[in-house]
């Protein structure tokens, strides 16, 4: 079996589009399942008393990188054909910031805000509204700040890579860490519970 | 008068006809929903249900008569010579699809009006005493208000399967060159109907009903489309075409994701677990219905003219 | 005679009790975040198998932007590199792009579970300390920022934390550990909106 499949031909660009929706509809599923609809429970992370957000999103990274490493393994899956951003420092140091920011202060990511909007929070309508806005001035602003866009370019850069060890190592290392994780945030979670 | 003489090429037909737009799918659409809402009304009064003022078919009609004029009006201004459009009815063309709808649509009115002064509100019986008149008249009539609804019921059955039928009489775009259009759009204009019916009904035992209604229509719609392709993959080479225009061709991923997927799978699935009480009823599936019911009709109408018979013309 | 409103027999009556009690219904618990965070990995794997790409919202955000501006003044978005690449050569509809598609199907999925397990509902999420028009205006500024920040950092938390993340990209990780370094950096001084 050859995948992915979309990369070895196996449907064309609408029919990938038609993928996408389905595929958007489980993304979807599961954010609400979480409880990610909700900016209480989301901002609660960065308040430390509900650290879900660090749970869901590293199950979720530990999943998939155990299955594309393992299905790589068994020559299943090709992953060099899959796409990666490539590693541009600067601004993505300094767009994490911003993103950051912009998290505590609207309460939702852009993904989960459109779970929010489906499930009827105003809020989130009001968050979804001020994307486009803020995509605007980006674009807008973008032939001056365009140098700093690419500073820092080092085209595609795998962890694996940057500190030269193997695949297999680095998604041990990363288990491990989420492990550790899990196992701290119980700790944290109750330490910072609201009184 | 413009007369032209073409010897082939000309920005109307290449490289593939896009003669008509935006006027002509939302005319469809506004004839279907029409034509589901009178197919309702007239259901529910056949049964009587006229009686209690609570009921939608007490609405229905005169929402019919405002959408339908809407409707008349797009087609109004596709029209190239619009100031001769009053010859349509001059003249009854058997053989002409435009004939027979100019001639239904005229026939509907009445029955809508009809309809509606069975049962009229009382601002109106205030300002116009002869249609208390006419009401009571009608009251002491129950068979003639059964044979009312009746008439709308079977009107608004032909005006639904009509909306198709204007399509596939074309035999020149394979994509409409199927018996199943006709039935596909009287589903789809019913399923609107009931969908938008159900959020205005008043009255609970209604709302349930028209969900169930709608569900029905939803899933005989589903398999009016599974068999619409069908037809069409197994016919001549230029309907496999204009089907592969749907099946991994331009319109693919609105047609799956914006008429079958949110038009009708996702309010399929919210409205059955609403009607089993599952999940509370939410305005969200009714108003996804209705616009996949829209989607729909400017899917196959733009994708409609882009089919054509000459395959190797017909590359996408 | 004007006819009286009679209350017909209910040929069509059907269990007004369930749906009373179905109306009133309370929010189901949310699912534990390490199942979600395993269903929402599966997804993600499932898009890498199938599609070869990940996950994303801020990039659906960029393309509705492109589109409007391209059909507002199409020299001006054409000239503005940033926008230029989300309308390409003109071949294809902007919004034809997978994000776009993927969005709608979160959109449908989200509703799914949230009318499951009886989360739908009018709200504004905010803490008892600020006005629900204060929420609003934070929300909509929160995501005109985070939709700079994701521009900078080529996504957001679905396409760089969670795709990149698990995907061992080294940019990924950098935006990862920035977004989660300014929110708890900011976290402090905004507490006043949710505590």
């Amino acid at each position: 079996m050859n995948t992915p499949f979309y990369k070895y031909g196996a449907f064309g660009d609408e029919t990938s589009l038609v993928v996408a929706f389905v595929i958007g509809i489980g993304f979807g599923f599961f954010l609400e399942r979480a409880g990610f609809g909700s900016a209480r429970k989301l901002v609660s992370q960065f308040y430390l008393n509900d650290l879900a957000v660090f749970k869901v999103m590293f199950t979720a990274i530990v999943t998939a990188m155990l299955g594309t490493t393992y299905l790589a393994w068994m020559g299943v899956l090709d992953l060099s054909l899959v796409y990666l951003t490539p590693t541009v420092l600067w601004p993505q140091l300094v767009g994490g910031l911003v993103l950051g920011i912009g998290f505590v202060i609207g309460g939702y990511c852009p993904g989960t805000s459109v779970a929010s909007v489906a499930t009827g929070r105003l809020d989130g309508l009001a968050f979804v509204l001020g994307l486009p806005v803020g995509t605007l001035l980006f674009a807008e602003a973008f032939p001056w700040i365009r140098g700093f866009y690419e500073n820092g370019s080092v085209g595609v850069q795998t962890l694996p890579g940057v500190f030269d060890l193997p695949y297999g190592l680095v998604v041990f290392a990363v288990v491990l860490m989420a492990l550790g994780g899990f196992a701290g945030a119980s700790w944290i979670e109750k330490k910072f519970q609201p009184r | 008068m413009t007369e032209l003489l073409i010897t082939r090429s000309n920005h109307l037909v290449d490289p593939y006809v896009h003669v008509w737009a935006w006027q002509i799918p939302v005319y469809l659409f506004l004839g279907g929903w029409v034509a589901g809402m009178m197919s309702l009304a007239g259901y529910f009064q056949w049964q009587g249900r006229h009686r209690d003022r609570q009921c939608t078919c007490v609405l229905t009609p005169w929402l019919g008569v405002v959408l339908l004029s809407l409707g008349m009006f797009a087609l109004f201004l596709d029209l190239e010579h619009k100031r001769y459009f009053w010859r349509l009815y001059t003249t009854f063309e058997i053989a002409s699809p435009m004939s027979w709808g100019a001639w239904i649509l005229v026939v509907v009115y009445p029955a809508l009006l009809a309809a509606a002064l069975v049962q009229p509100p009382q601002w109106l019986r205030r300002a116009v005493p002869a249609t208390e008149a006419l009401a009571s008249w009608l009251e002491s009539r129950p068979a003639l208000v059964r044979a009312v609804g009746l008439a709308s019921l079977v009107l608004g059955l032909a005006l639904g399967i009509y909306t198709g039928i204007l399509l596939s009489a074309l035999g020149a775009r394979p994509l409409w060159s199927s018996a199943i259009l006709g039935p596909l759009f009287l589903l789809s204009g019913l399923s609107s109907a009931a969908a938008f019916v159900h959020l205005v009904a008043r009255r609970r035992d209604e709302r349930v009903f028209l969900a169930r209604a709608d569900n029905l229509f939803l899933m005989l719609e589903l398999a009016a489309i599974v068999l619409f392709l069908i037809g069409l993959a197994t016919a001549t080479e230029a309907h496999k075409q204009a089907a592969g225009l749907l099946l991994g061709g331009p319109y693919t991923a609105v047609f799956w994701v914006g008429v079958v997927g949110l038009g009708i799978a996702v309010p399929l699935v919210v409205q059955s677990l609403a009607v089993r009480h599952r999940i509370q009823h939410t305005p969200l599936g009714p108003i996804m219905v209705i616009a996949g019911g829209l989607a729909l009709r400017f899917v196959i109408v733009y994708a409609g003219q882009v089919s054509h018979w000459a395959p190797q013309v017909a590359q996408f | 005679m004007s006819p009286t409103a009679q209350t017909l027999n209910e040929p069509w009556g059907d269990g007004r009790d369930a749906t009373r009690a179905v109306d009133a219904a309370a929010p189901a618990p949310y699912m534990n975040p390490y199942l979600a965070g395993i269903g929402l990995g599966l997804v993600l794997l499932a898009a890498f198998v199938i599609m070869g790409r990940g996950l994303g919202a801020s990039g659906a955000v960029n393309a509705f932007v492109a589109w409007v501006v391209g059909s507002l003044a199409p020299a001006h978005a054409q000239s503005n590199a940033f926008l230029a690449e989300y309308l390409g050569d003109g071949t294809t509809h902007p919004l034809k792009a997978w994000l776009v598609f993927e969005v709608l199907g979160v959109f449908a999925g989200a509703l799914l579970s949230g009318l499951l397990a009886h989360r739908v509902r009018v709200s504004v999420e905010k803490g008892p300390r600020v006005s629900a028009g204060l929420r609003l205006a934070l929300a909509f500024s929160g995501g005109a920022t985070m939709a700079f920040g994701a521009a900078l950092a080529r996504g957001c938390t679905s396409g760089q934390a969670l795709t990149g993340g698990s995907m061992l990209n080294a940019g990924s990780w950098v935006t990862m550990l920035a977004i989660f370094g300014g929110a708890y950096a900011l976290a402090y001084f905004v507490k006043w909106q949710w505590r």
